[in-house]
């Protein structure tokens, strides 16, 4: 391997990257490859050709032409490949070839195949071949092949496939400008083209930026006192420190994070409704903050389900791979979107952890790197044992499912039980006091008609003598297949509602309704039913697929008094239904599992009916009951008890069942117990409510869980779901490091794989989305791609050196973060000069620090922050801000957007909520990632949209006048103090001559016109639901906000200087 | 000194600073970038790779799959089939949506519509007079077909090229490749009917994909505010826009002559086209000046702002001053049961003004240059979905055969490609696929569908991918 790590790619190569970028417009404009003068195009292109330079690399220079222009027929891509001749490994490029000589002769373009055919000016022999439609090489990559066989041909494996080697920072005390091991690659790097990086920027400037970077909110104007206070030589890094440690570094790391979780609040695709994955984002905030080892936090977002014993946390982790997107349509094939739901799993996986777009191999072998298409399925078979399913809820969380309680919620919970367990202590009553209880009271009607009523909310026994559960003893529906009771307008229940319907039946027919509530119209709502003699309890909504529906395997003897109950817990799954028969939980399998929709109609509460004249039953039927809420299995029991309280006293004590104890014991605890223990008994069974209630009300959070049957993996054709073709087994492609051994052939072994120290591709990848973090670009280009049609490294050597500095400080991201903020590098100003911006007009060189813009969310948080708004709440449940109105609406008939009040309008921006078939707006316009798939690449857009939004969003508006009340309130009492001190707030320094002039000439301009038209002043400042301040004059505060707005709306204060 | 006085000179000697701090080469650059400003955005360098027959394009986008058996594609034997079972030799096995696959059988339902031949030979349901009027200036496609037979990945696929989410949608290709030819909008414009009901609609059908966000739709909305934060607060007059965007471009100036980012030049720029889009936008969506014929042209309801009568008369103006991409999409063509009377319905809501903006164009003299595309995701079946009876009938999502039409810029009129079986559920003849639709516009619109590309996770992507061919025969 010769001089690719010596060498990064030469600018001309970089500056020519996406040429669309940059062009010059007076319209939409981007800001990812800045405007190069022509001029300065042709001076680095020329340049870049003069012979007698630096040897040809083969990593910068050649694969990346080879890759480009030749894989696709010369390349891994078995199918595509037009000849035996392959220009993708060594043994293929050097070979002989069929008709005689070979591609590639080192040393000897003449004798070189390759070069004559790419050179030779006859069309039917070029290559690329003219034939197919390609272009053929520029005069410039045909130089550079020509030199590089001239030079000897050196070839070496793709960079990003060999392990990196610590680089030694030979010389990083060698320069008064070096601070840390990063400058000295950055600075030798630079004094090879001849120059300068440049000095250190202001203390305002360089605590601005770091403040920005680190946390995402600007530097209050007490943390800039403090730090332009503190003249000790570490104060930057005290601040440093400072900021690590600040809850807000969590939040800050979180916004790309999520946006490569394709984090949302919504499901996506065509209905888009409402999931809740917000416990997830918190773990991940906790997590950055905690500074959790970067392995550690791979393995547990990856696959800490399949840890020994999973914490909850643990668990909540592995959100991560269920934020992709989920179909709810129906008519879809579930079979087809657990496939795309697989598949999105690992394009995600690879994308962030491997960089590398592995979904190219999913219907061919990839055409550039080394993923063929078995190996991608190889691959995928580690994330298609997931037991989730192919269609998705269309509200709320598709299982596998767990309660995530918060830590304030898990003290709660801790509490509720513990008060349980003392209530259940204090309400104890042994046999024999029940008996002598019993004895002193005599015979009670109230006891007898006790029955169990915990959230009953309809029930009819049928009783001519009273005394309940005298299964048909006391008289009992008899219905003869025709006729039917109607309760009316009972049970109004919904699909998310837990129930219990249960009765005595004595079936004359195999098939008929037992208790149920349909809409006569059509077949929408819930029922216990007989059907061909065995139980079904259904749920079910308007369309064929959308219900829930489980039977009991064994039917049911006729003609005899059976106890039914089918149990439901709101889940929305059928593995949340139960039956029970005579009080045993029967085995039942379920019919069809597709809850989708709302169940709630206009209907009456039936027994003896179900939705269709065929359903009526025949036989006896003898209390129906609803209760709303699950019963458990020993409550299920105490409900078949056919005895009452007055006969179990009576059977002698050993000769009671379980369930027949237990029925007595409530009863009597009800009814006939004395004061202290029935007042125990009653406050126990409210806190036993209360915790199931307040456990029905914990957020939840979609996670991984393996199938208890492995669901085989096939080759796709053409990576179509329906087109399956030989079998695969979970495995690696060829081109990486196996597993180590000991690891087991999972997930969880895939996530320690990633994670080994050894690993050539996991530390790089991650450093330099950090470095993009605080650069606005990676060392590698293309953060998503570091295959052979990715960008090549600017400074190689400082990549390898911080990927393993990485994995040796045990996978430290504060340290690596500090590492480089501390930097000289990072520390420089971000001037240009005209020598510097003719040289390196993308900054790729880093002779001067990036002069980037904010990302979306800190924009607005900023603006909050100025004005004095921010809530600074951290975690929890997504917020709504303002919107305009009528945006959901508009694109569908579902969901009205109603923004929150009060504090939550002012929560940072990454809690917005996010529906993903239509982000926040002002988001999106800030070139945040939509969500619907894992994005890794940042971008910074310039357009009029952005504009509009910063001027005119109400978000704004009302900022600016809190903003404008904030500098009257605190800025001092003259014109040009509270100007200044408006805009240290915004920009961490105070103006300028020129710039205070135009502020001051602004103000009066807006104070004179407002107070002409003081009118005109209520009207501006009416922005925004936050109270005005009625202390302040309107036309004052209008000028101020008007001023305050064009703070806000500053290149300056949008961008980090 | 007045303001006025004391911003001007400060601008003065901040342009002359600036100018010496940047170097004649950037000079040289942003005054480029004021003459592209004049003509507005220009687009790749080398694009249009051939003349164009077409400069501008807009797509009325029928969303929910209307029904081809009902508008265009005539199936009269069909009528003595009434409720037999369509034959398994027709359906061959192919795939149905969870929503009917599991029915009992397929009973045929043959159109309750009557349809009549045009002077061009042309058939169109009664449903549909006004399209049949202009049928000899429309190609009819009875040909379509797609791979995806859900909402969501076939509306995505129409749009975008691909079924999943993230790729551009065919306008920001479009912008990406041509760029735009008006400075004071967007080059790239989406429309979306309002009341109309149906499936819901998504950002992605007209966002950028892996393009710039530049490249994406702006989308123009029905009421006060066109455009989302477009209009001032109130209070605030233009005048004190005007005042505010010179004080914060002097601002952002002094920062130029420290910092020397050109992007802070950018920045100023993009905030006059914001204030230019201002006047613009308003103007453009006030419909008042436009005489009563033109109503009466476009129908009544074009004078209910959000309605698709409005959008297309919207679309007209949009065209007019230089938007290269106009997308409207009029929901609700999703008709599993009661088609006969909600497709009624739709037509009613579509008809007249869809047919009408191809005769306003023409008469305007923009026919020419500008092309016109009316069509839906897919087809529908040609079995009953639910009960059929002799009055009423639905039909499920159909992928294998579903007709569209395309008229103006490039466009032979009076033609009708491709057919259909005695069912309308297999193609007989000439196939078009979507990228082949694609490519096709793109050739209209002077570009080889094979060259626009874009680089993105190491592969050169193209609307297309690797299909499309231009349907030659639909072409001038």
């Amino acid at each position: 391997m010769r001089g690719w790590a010596a060498r990064a790619p030469s600018l001309r190569l970089v500056v020519l990257v996406r040429p669309g970028l940059s062009s010059p417009s007076g319209g939409y404009n981007v800001a990812v490859a800045r405007r190069i003068p022509l001029a300065t195009l042709l001076v680095l292109l020329i340049a870049g050709t003069v012979p007698g330079q630096a040897a040809v690399d083969f990593h910068a220079d050649v694969r990346p032409i080879l890759s480009d222009r030749c894989y696709a027929c010369h390349g891994p891509d078995e199918a595509t490949r037009m000849s035996p001749l392959r220009l993708d490994v060594e043994d293929g490029a050097f070979a002989p070839l069929a008709g005689g000589g070979s591609a590639i002769v080192r040393g000897k373009p003449a004798e070189s195949e390759l070069i004559q055919r790419v050179e030779t000016a006859d069309a039917a022999r070029r290559m690329p071949p003219a034939a197919l439609g390609h272009e053929p090489l520029s005069a410039e990559d045909i130089a550079t092949l020509r030199r590089w066989v001239e030079e000897g041909a050196p070839w070496s494996g793709h960079w990003a496939f060999e392990p990196p080697r610590k680089p030694s920072a030979t010389d990083s005390r060698a320069d008064a400008w070096t601070l840390n091991p990063v400058d000295a690659f950055v600075l030798a790097r630079l004094r090879r083209e001849g120059l300068e990086p440049s000095g250190e920027a202001s203390r305002a400037t360089l605590l601005r930026r770091v403040t920005l970077d680190l946390t995402g909110l600007p530097a209050g104007p007490g943390e800039l006192r403090d730090f332009l206070a503190d003249r000790s030589p570490r104060a930057y890094e005290r601040a440093v420190e400072r900021l690590l440690a600040s809850p807000r570094y969590g939040e800050r790391m979180a916004f790309r994070w999520l946006e490569a979780a394709r984090y949302a609040d919504t499901n996506g695709y065509q209905n888009d409704r409402p999931r809740d994955m917000w416990r997830w984002r918190d773990w991940v905030i906790e997590a950055f903050n905690a500074n959790m080892a970067f392995d550690r936090f791979t393995v547990e977002q990856l696959a800490g389900d399949l840890l020994p014993d999973p914490t909850l946390d643990q668990l909540i982790a592995t959100g991560f791979n269920r934020n992709h997107r989920g179909n709810a349509e129906n008519g879809t094939d579930p079979d087809e979107y657990q496939v795309e739901y697989a598949v999105d799993r690992l394009e995600t996986t690879a994308t962030v952890w491997l960089g590398l777009t592995m979904g190219c191999a999913r219907c061919h072998d990839h055409k550039y790197d080394p993923v063929s298409q078995k190996e991608f399925y190889r691959f995928y078979a580690y994330f298609n044992n997931v037991s989730d399913r192919g269609r998705y809820y269309k509200y709320g969380n598709t299982p596998p499912v767990v309660h995530a309680p918060t830590r304030e919620q898990r003290a709660q919970l801790r509490d509720l039980d513990e008060r349980i367990e003392r209530l259940e202590a204090e309400s104890r009553v042994g046999d024999r006091e029940i008996e002598r209880g019993l004895a002193f009271l005599g015979p009670s009607d109230e006891l007898d008609q006790w029955a169990y009523a915990e959230r009953l909310v309809a029930r009819r026994a049928f009783d001519r003598t009273g005394g309940a559960e005298m299964a048909g003893g006391n008289g009992a529906l008899v219905l003869d297949g025709k006729r039917y009771v109607s309760l009316g307008d009972l049970a109004d229940l919904d699909f998310y509602d837990p129930f219990t319907l249960s009765a005595w039946i004595r079936p004359e027919a195999g098939t008929g309704g037992i208790v149920s509530r349909y809409a006569p119209a059509g077949p929408k709502g819930f029922g216990l039913f007989l059907v061909d003699g065995k139980l079904q309890l259904r749920i079910d909504t308007s369309s064929i697929s959308d219900r829930m529906r489980i039977e009991s395997v064994a039917a049911l003897p006729t003609a005899e008094w059976t106890h039914v109950a089918g149990v439901y817990d709101g889940t929305r799954a059928t593995s949340g239904m139960r039956i029970y028969v005579n009080g045993r939980r029967v085995p039942s399998r379920s019919l069809v599992d597709e809850s989708l929709n709302s169940t709630r109609s206009a209907a009456p509460l039936r027994i003896g009916h179900g939705p269709g004249p065929a359903d009526r039953f025949r036989g006896a039927i003898d209390e129906a009951r609803v209760y709303q809420r699950a019963v458990s299995e020993l409550e299920a029991a105490v409900l078949a008890v056919r005895e009452v309280p007055g006969e179990i006293a009576e059977l002698p004590r050993q000769a009671r069942t379980a369930a027949q104890h237990r029925k007595l014991r409530w009863a009597y605890l009800e009814t006939s117990a004395p004061g202290r223990e029935s007042a125990a008994w009653e406050r126990l069974r409210a806190t036993r409510l209360e915790r199931e209630d307040f456990v029905a009300s914990l957020p939840t959070v979609m996670v991984m869980q393996e199938r208890s049957e492995v669901r085989p993996t096939h080759v796709l054709y053409r990576g179509a779901f329906d087109a399956p073709r030989e079998r695969v087994a979970p495995g690696l492609p060829a081109a990486l490091p196996p597993l180590p051994a000991g690891l087991p052939n999972n997930r969880l072994g895939l996530a320690h794989w990633l994670t080994d120290p050894s690993h050539p591709l996991t530390a790089r990848v991650t450093v330099n989305r950090f470095w993009q973090m605080l650069f606005g670009r990676g060392i590698v280009a293309t953060v998503e791609d570091f295959g052979s049609q990715g960008a090549a490294p600017t400074h190689p050597d400082l990549l390898d050196w911080l990927a393993a500095e990485f994995v040796e400080s045990g996978w430290d991201v504060k340290g690596l973060l500090r590492k480089i903020v501390t930097s000289a590098t990072y520390r420089q100003s971000s001037k240009v000069t005209p020598q510097a911006l003719e040289r390196d007009p993308e900054n790729l060189l880093l002779a001067r620090a990036p002069r980037e813009r904010l990302p979306a969310e800190s924009i607005r948080d900023q603006a909050l922050a100025i004005a004095g708004l921010l809530t600074p709440d951290l975690g929890g449940a997504s917020v709504k801000p303002y919107q305009p109105g009528g945006l959901w609406k508009e694109l569908s008939n579902w969901g009205a957007y109603k923004h929150d009040r009060g504090g939550d309008l002012y929560r940072r921006s990454l809690y917005t909520y996010w529906k993903r078939t239509l982000g926040p707006p002002a988001m999106l316009a800030f070139d945040a990632a939509p969500r619907e798939t894992c994005v890794v690449r940042e971008v910074r857009t310039n357009t009029p949209v952005q504009a509009l939004n910063l001027m005119n969003d109400p978000t704004y508006g009302e900022a600016a006048r809190l903003f404008a009340g904030r500098m009257l309130h605190e800025g001092g009492d003259t014109d040009e103090n509270r100007l200044a001190y408006g805009f240290l707030l915004a920009t961490a320094r105070p103006p300028r001559g020129a710039e205070a002039g135009i502020l001051r000439a602004s103000l009066n301009h807006y104070r004179d016109r407002y107070s002409t038209k003081p009118e005109d002043a209520a009207r501006y400042l009416s922005s925004g639901e936050y109270a005005l301040d009625e202390s302040l004059e309107a036309p004052v505060l209008a000028a101020y906000t008007a001023v305050a707005s064009m703070l806000l709306n500053l290149d300056e204060t949008i961008t980090r200087e | 000194m007045t303001f006025e006085d004391q911003l001007g000179l400060t601008r003065r000697q901040l342009l002359s600073r600036s100018a010496g701090g940047l170097g004649a080469a950037a000079l040289a650059g942003l005054l480029a970038e004021d003459l592209g400003a004049a003509q507005g955005q220009p687009g790749l360098p080398g694009l249009p790779h051939r003349s164009p027959r077409a400069k501008r394009v807009i797509y009325l986008f029928q969303s929910g799959g209307p029904s081809q058996m009902d508008l265009y594609d005539p199936k009269p034997g069909l009528r003595e089939r009434q409720g037999t079972e369509l034959p398994d030799s027709v359906r061959g096995g192919q795939r149905l949506t969870g929503m009917t696959a599991a029915q009992a059988n397929f009973p045929v339902a043959p159109s309750r519509f009557r349809f009549s031949r045009t002077d061009s030979g042309q058939e169109f349901s009664e449903l549909i007079p006004q399209i049949a009027s202009i049928a000899d200036r429309i190609a009819v496609i009875r040909s379509m077909h797609t791979e995806q037979i859900n909402h969501d990945p076939a509306i995505t696929y129409l749009q975008t090229g691909h079924q999943l989410a993230g790729r551009p949608s065919l306008g920001s290709w479009l912008s990406y490749g041509l760029g735009s030819e008006s400075k004071s909008l967007p080059a790239f414009v989406v429309m979306v009917s309002q009341g109309s009901g149906g499936q819901p609609l998504y950002s992605r059908l007209w966002g950028s994909g892996f393009l710039p966000t530049r490249y994406q739709a702006v989308k123009f909305r029905a009421g006060r505010e066109p455009v989302l934060y477009l209009n001032d607060p109130g209070g605030f007059t233009r005048e004190d826009r005007r005042h505010y965007l010179d004080s914060l471009a002097a601002m952002n100036r002094v920062r130029l002559g420290e910092y020397g980012d050109p992007e802070i030049e950018n920045r100023i720029a993009q905030y006059e086209m914001a204030y230019r889009m201002q006047a613009s936008v308003p103007e453009l969506t006030d419909l008042s000046s436009e005489p009563d014929h033109v109503f009466e042209m476009y129908g009544e309801d074009s004078r209910k702002p959000g309605s698709y009568a409005s959008n297309c008369l919207l679309a007209r103006r949009l065209v007019e001053r230089g938007v290269r991409c106009v997308q409207l999409f009029h929901r609700g063509w999703d008709h599993h049961g009661n088609l006969p009377n909600r497709l009624a319905e739709k037509c009613g809501q579509t008809d007249q003004a869809s047919a009408a903006l191809v005769k306003d164009l023409e008469q305007r003299g923009l026919l020419d240059d500008t092309l016109v595309v009316w069509g839906g995701e897919f087809g529908r079946t040609v079995y009953c979905q639910g009960k059929l009876t002799a009055e009423d009938y639905g039909r499920d999502h159909h992928p294998r055969c579903f007709s569209i039409w395309l008229a103006g810029g490039g466009i032979r009129g009076g033609v009708t490609h491709g057919s259909t079986d005695d069912f309308s559920y297999n193609i007989a003849e000439n196939p078009v696929s979507v990228p082949d639709l694609h490519a096709t516009i793109l050739h209209l619109m002077g570009v080889d569908h094979k060259k626009l590309t874009f680089k993105y996770q190491g592969r050169h992507f193209r609307l297309t991918d690797v299909h499309g061919e231009i349907v030659d025969s639909v072409l001038a």
